[in-house]
């Protein structure tokens, strides 16, 4: 469960204040597939990039599973991100020079309880998930924009996170391939349990969240069940 | 940092090198190569004059060890007794007298003034590769009176003009022809000339040589004293050793070890060119260490997002500064190995083609300590250039990184 408590971001630029987020106080619960909406500048990817520990909130607290993670040291929250959590980008955000099968091989390297087998067994099985098996020595630059946020997809699961993060993973995508990527976080929610939160500002993205919130101004203006859920 | 986090590191570091621009790579290793070819070829080159140097004063003056008069006096006496106790003594290959006489060799028409070394031939064999030298004629017999032999310079030239000539000469004098030695005012001797020599060494090349008899009959006694003796010694002794045991063995001559009179005669040139050396090394180290941190920094900043990006995945930024770094110990290992390929090249073409000049003959010498060291501080240099920028945009935060 991942508890915000008055959560605020305040940028300076000059002697102006921009108020990302301005006091947002959520509660998120354990397989919940969570959509933040709203206009752009509404403070969506900042909210997420504060609960992924991407940046630093100006005050305000996030509690996940009963650990205020904002009190962590910059290593520990490095070991939270690769243990805990997984993200996925707008852009997908893969790394140009490794393989499909190195990219999603790569946060699994780095954990100290898997063995290589098991890394390898857990590549080739996130991989099959995907349908991008036969894909994994090809490098990103050779795949279509769907199959490569599908690739960032494998690459946030294979750790099998306690959270995924997707900031407008569709973005980029066509209808056809957006739809692919939405159908694979709703099997994965429902297979898996896997809490989602993602933002989102396309208005038919939203049959597939459990629950909407919606930001305007860094404010929270609606919080609500999504009974139109798809599936 | 554990093994885990180091092969992520190296496979970050590995893909880059592989899959990125793969001219910025040859470029980089080329550049490191030329440094090190840079850092070595010019010590290379003053360690092969000063070796040249040195095997040519040892061959043709001194000898390893060289026994001189005492203080006050001029000349070594008692010789038969000094040369049989020094070549008595373990370590001594052989023990050699020389003695000299200034001359004027007159040969139709022309006049030269030289030093005349006297020898004893078949001692000198053991001491010094003159006799290998003889590139006309042949070598003194050990009771060869009436007989010389020349060095090439001294002989001269029949096909060259007199004032043409790079040194003055006799002007072409052939094996068996006859010259006139003028020992003093008054006193000449008709030689026959048995054989024409080249070392290589200017003065060797600008003396005559002569037997110990000849000269017993020029000077018309028995010659029992000598101007110094050269000493070598056989393999595995050293000078120190010799000098050390000649002064215990009872020798009241001056002893020096070719290295105590290289240090007299050449101390300044030594030091010269270690100067020379620092600084040829230090320029090479500068201009490798400059690259490679202007490489690394374009490659950080271009990597900025991607950097951004790995660490939102939970990759450590003691990975990222790994990867950087490993990318440039990859590149100055390799960078390093090509010098010294090159280099090694270059030192076997220059063995065969030395260069040449009336003092000396040097080539690019240099030891496997030399290429060790330089590779040590090459690379040493290297990773202190890559780390630098690998560090600093590995503690960048990762939104600004991610924005860039």
């Amino acid at each position: 469960m991942i508890e915000i408590y008055d959560l605020r971001r305040i940028y300076r630029m000059g002697n102006v204040e921009v108020r990302a987020l301005d006091g947002v106080t959520l509660t998120i619960e354990k397989g919940e597939f969570l959509g933040i909406t709203g206009a752009s500048g509404s403070g969506k990817t900042t909210l997420l990039h504060l609960l992924g520990l991407l940046d630093l909130p100006t005050s305000g607290r996030v509690i996940v599973d009963g650990l205020d993670i904002l009190g962590l040291t910059e290593y520990e929250k490095t070991m939270f991100r690769l243990y805990k959590l997984g993200y996925v980008f707008q852009d997908y955000a893969l790394v140009p020079d490794l393989t499909v099968l190195e990219n999603v091989s790569l946060p699994a390297m780095l954990r100290k309880d898997r063995t290589e087998e098991q890394v390898k067994k857990d590549s080739y099985g996130i991989l099959q998930r995907i349908g991008l098996c036969d894909r994994k020595d090809h490098l990103p630059r050779e795949l279509s924009g769907g199959q490569q946020q599908r690739v960032s997809i494998a690459r946030a699961m294979v750790n099998r996170p306690d959270i995924l993060f997707a900031d407008e993973p569709c973005a980029n995508l066509d209808s056809e391939n957006s739809r692919m990527v939405l159908d694979l976080f709703h099997e994965i929610n429902e297979e898996l349990h896997q809490t989602i939160v993602m933002v989102s500002h396309e208005d038919w993205h939203k049959d597939y969240f459990h629950r909407i919130v919606r930001l305007k101004d860094g404010k929270v203006v609606s919080d609500g069940k999504n009974e139109t859920r798809h599936g | 940092m554990g093994k885990k986090e180091l092969k992520v590191a190296f496979l970050l570091a590995l893909r880059s090198l592989q899959r990125g621009s793969r001219s910025s790579v040859i470029l980089t290793i080329l550049i490191i190569a030329m440094c090190f070819t840079n850092m070595v070829f010019l010590p290379g080159i003053f360690n092969g004059i000063g070796q040249s140097i040195t095997a040519q004063i040892v061959d043709y003056e001194t000898g390893n060890v060289l026994v001189s008069p005492k203080s006050g006096e001029q000349y070594v006496t008692d010789l038969d007794a000094v040369l049989d106790l020094i070549n008595g003594m373990p370590g001594v290959e052989r023990a050699t007298p020389h003695y000299s006489k200034a001359a004027t060799l007159k040969y139709r028409g022309r006049v030269l003034g030289v030093s005349v070394r006297v020898i004893k031939p078949g001692d000198e064999k053991f001491v010094s590769p003159l006799y290998s030298k003889i590139i006309a004629g042949s070598y003194l017999g050990e009771d060869d009176t009436g007989e010389i032999i020349i060095g090439k310079p001294v002989a001269g030239d029949r096909t060259v003009k007199q004032e043409d000539e790079f040194q003055p000469s006799l002007g072409g004098v052939q094996v068996g022809d006859s010259i006139t030695l003028e020992y003093g005012p008054g006193y000449s001797r008709e030689y026959r000339v048995k054989g024409i020599y080249s070392t290589g060494w200017y003065s060797a090349d600008n003396t005559v040589y002569t037997t110990w008899s000849d000269m017993e009959g020029v000077e018309g006694r028995t010659l029992d004293r000598a101007e110094y003796i050269t000493v070598r010694t056989k393999p595995g002794y050293t000078e120190k050793f010799i000098k050390n045991e000649l002064e215990q063995y009872g020798v009241s001559e001056s002893v020096s070890t070719m290295s105590d009179l290289l240090e007299k005669g050449m101390g300044r040139a030594l030091q010269s060119f270690a100067i020379i050396n620092m600084v040829s090394l230090i320029v090479g180290v500068i201009i490798t260490t400059v690259v490679l941190f202007i490489v690394i920094t374009i490659k950080t900043i271009n990597s900025r997002k991607q950097i951004g990006i790995l660490r939102a995945i939970g990759v450590d930024k003691e990975v990222i500064m790994h990867n950087y770094g490993l990318q440039v110990v990859i590149l100055a290992v390799l960078g390093i190995f090509f010098g010294a390929l090159l280099t090694f090249v270059l030192s076997l073409y220059m063995t065969a083609h030395p260069i040449v000049t009336p003092e000396w003959s040097a080539t690019l010498y240099l030891t496997p300590m030399d290429y060790v060291t330089n590779s040590l501080i090459l690379f040493a240099a290297s990773v202190v250039a890559g780390y630098v920028p690998a560090w600093q945009v590995s503690r960048e935060d990762i939104q600004s990184a991610m924005r860039a």
